[in-house]
């Protein structure tokens, strides 16, 4: 099972409210933006219970297709889109209740004695750290490759959905082979290659990345048209097709 | 004869109280004495000479006044000459609530959910409290659903203030009557450095706990059911 990472302070007070609660006959409502964690910390107080969205299970209760009563613990994940949250609740008295909401609940939250906000990956540097080396690790070993944590962009906006994602895809990237790429390429035009797609455009899926980099390494366009051994007239009708006549 | 109506003064359920000109206490009855528990002499005669008649004589009033669990609906002054006043005070006595003790209380340590509450009500709170814990009161049975979140609303309510002193003790000479059984009274009693409005906070009444506030102080009381 994944567990809750609580290296910052504020993870680790949560954690401990969380682990508190397990004990104690309490619904608990968790509260944060999407991948912060919710679901992770809902398990660290229901390790066995079975999670259901919310509007599903509201929908299930409403049309009898569940009986309610078999549960006595349950996962209720994004009951801020619960329609009718009083009666929804009501139905559920007898059961103990973690729930998970990206929203202010204002119109039930007094049903749940115990509230914990957990706030996004980028105010608790600590876990973001301990997340991301976690995951390069997994990836590293998935693709057999030896990617450093600092030679990739990692994506937060979405905490660690995103964070995940882009670690993920950019160590894959970052290990590919000549014969991988080649391989992707392939595919990529496999799937592309009809009547709307000239040769310019493949020309430019391979031309772009190649200007963009080596306009970065090499800094002027005398140096790239030397080191990529290319037409200083043809790299700047490139550099215009592509880029712009603003771009030197 | 005097004897039999000292004796009917002395055991009746409402109290009474007789002072002399100086506000000081000349004779009182069994609730009386309980009451003081509460409320000040000084206080009494204070609402014994506000409420008096203008001349001697006997003068009714049917105010509300409240001095934590005690209700009082109406008080009666009465004077004949200048050297004392008595005051009586009418107990508004409400039906005895039954309370159900059932599967949802249970045995808990009354420190571990204060802490819970605290760190989930108070999270980026300025408010800076001080602690004063006895720490032999054992484990008691509660309905810790609801009494967390009356005491949620509590601490949400101090949120702004910027000092609170909570003592959790025992009670000493109060027991709390549930079900026919006595009990003994745990109390957290919170000081504040700003008064206290009673109706702002949240309260679950539905609860064994009883609550009450006077000026900047706040206390739930909680029977000590084992």
């Amino acid at each position: 099972m994944k567990k809750f990472i609580a290296k910052s302070d504020e993870s680790k007070k949560i954690l401990n409210i969380v682990q508190v609660s397990a004990n104690l006959p309490v619904n608990v409502v968790i509260r944060g933006e999407g991948g912060v964690g919710k679901k992770l910390l809902a398990k660290e107080i229901l390790p066995n219970a079975i999670s259901m969205d919310g509007k599903f299970l509201e929908n299930s209760i409403i049309n009898n297709s569940i009986n309610i009563d078999q549960y006595k613990e349950l996962i209720i994940t994004n009951i801020h889109q619960v329609l009718n949250k009083k009666e929804f609740l009501n139905n559920l008295i007898n059961i103990k209740i973690v729930a998970t909401s990206k929203t202010l609940i204002h119109d039930i939250e007094e049903q749940f004695a115990i509230k914990v906000d957990i706030s996004s990956l980028n105010n608790r540097k600590e876990d973001l750290d301990e997340i991301s080396n976690i995951y390069i690790s997994n990836a590293n070993e998935i693709y057999n490759s030896n990617v450093s944590l600092d030679s990739l962009k990692i994506d937060i906006s979405e905490n660690g959905i995103s964070l995940k994602k882009s670690i993920y895809k950019n160590t894959l990237l970052n290990s590919m082979s000549e014969e991988d790429i080649e391989t992707a390429l392939e595919n990529f035009i496999s799937t592309k290659l009809d009547e709307n797609n000239t040769y310019k455009y493949f020309l430019k899926v391979i031309e772009v990345p190649l200007l963009n980099i080596a306009k970065v390494k090499f800094k002027s366009q005398l140096q790239m048209a030397t080191k990529l051994n290319l037409n200083r007239i043809t790299l700047r009708k490139k550099i215009e097709q592509y880029f712009g006549n603003n771009n030197d | 004869m005097t004897d039999f109506y000292e004796q009917l003064l002395e055991y009746d359920l409402n109290p009474y109280f007789v002072f002399n000109s100086n506000g000081r206490i000349k004779s009182f009855n069994k609730e009386a004495e309980f009451l003081f528990n509460f409320v000040s002499i000084k206080e009494l005669f204070e609402i014994a000479i506000t409420h008096a008649s203008k001349s001697y004589g006997f003068e009714k009033k049917f105010i509300n006044i409240q001095y934590k669990k005690q209700k009082f609906y109406a008080i009666l002054v009465a004077y004949v000459n200048d050297d004392e006043i008595a005051l009586r005070l009418y107990k508004e006595v409400s039906q005895i609530k039954k309370i159900n003790i059932d599967k949802n209380y249970q045995l808990c340590n009354i420190y571990t959910l204060i802490n819970l509450s605290k760190n989930t009500s108070l999270v980026n709170s300025p408010l800076k409290t001080e602690e004063v814990f006895d720490v032999s009161i054992p484990e008691l049975k509660i309905n810790i659903n609801k009494f967390l979140i009356i005491l949620n609303s509590v601490f949400t309510y101090f949120t702004n203030n910027e000092n609170l002193k909570l003592t959790v003790y025992l009670k000493t000479g109060e027991y709390e009557i549930i079900n026919e059984k006595k009990y003994y009274i745990v109390c957290l009693e919170f000081l504040s450095n700003k008064e206290i409005v009673l109706d702002s906070i949240n309260l679950n009444t539905n609860t064994t706990v009883n609550i009450f506030s006077k000026n900047n102080k706040l206390e739930l009381e909680i029977p000590l059911l084992t």
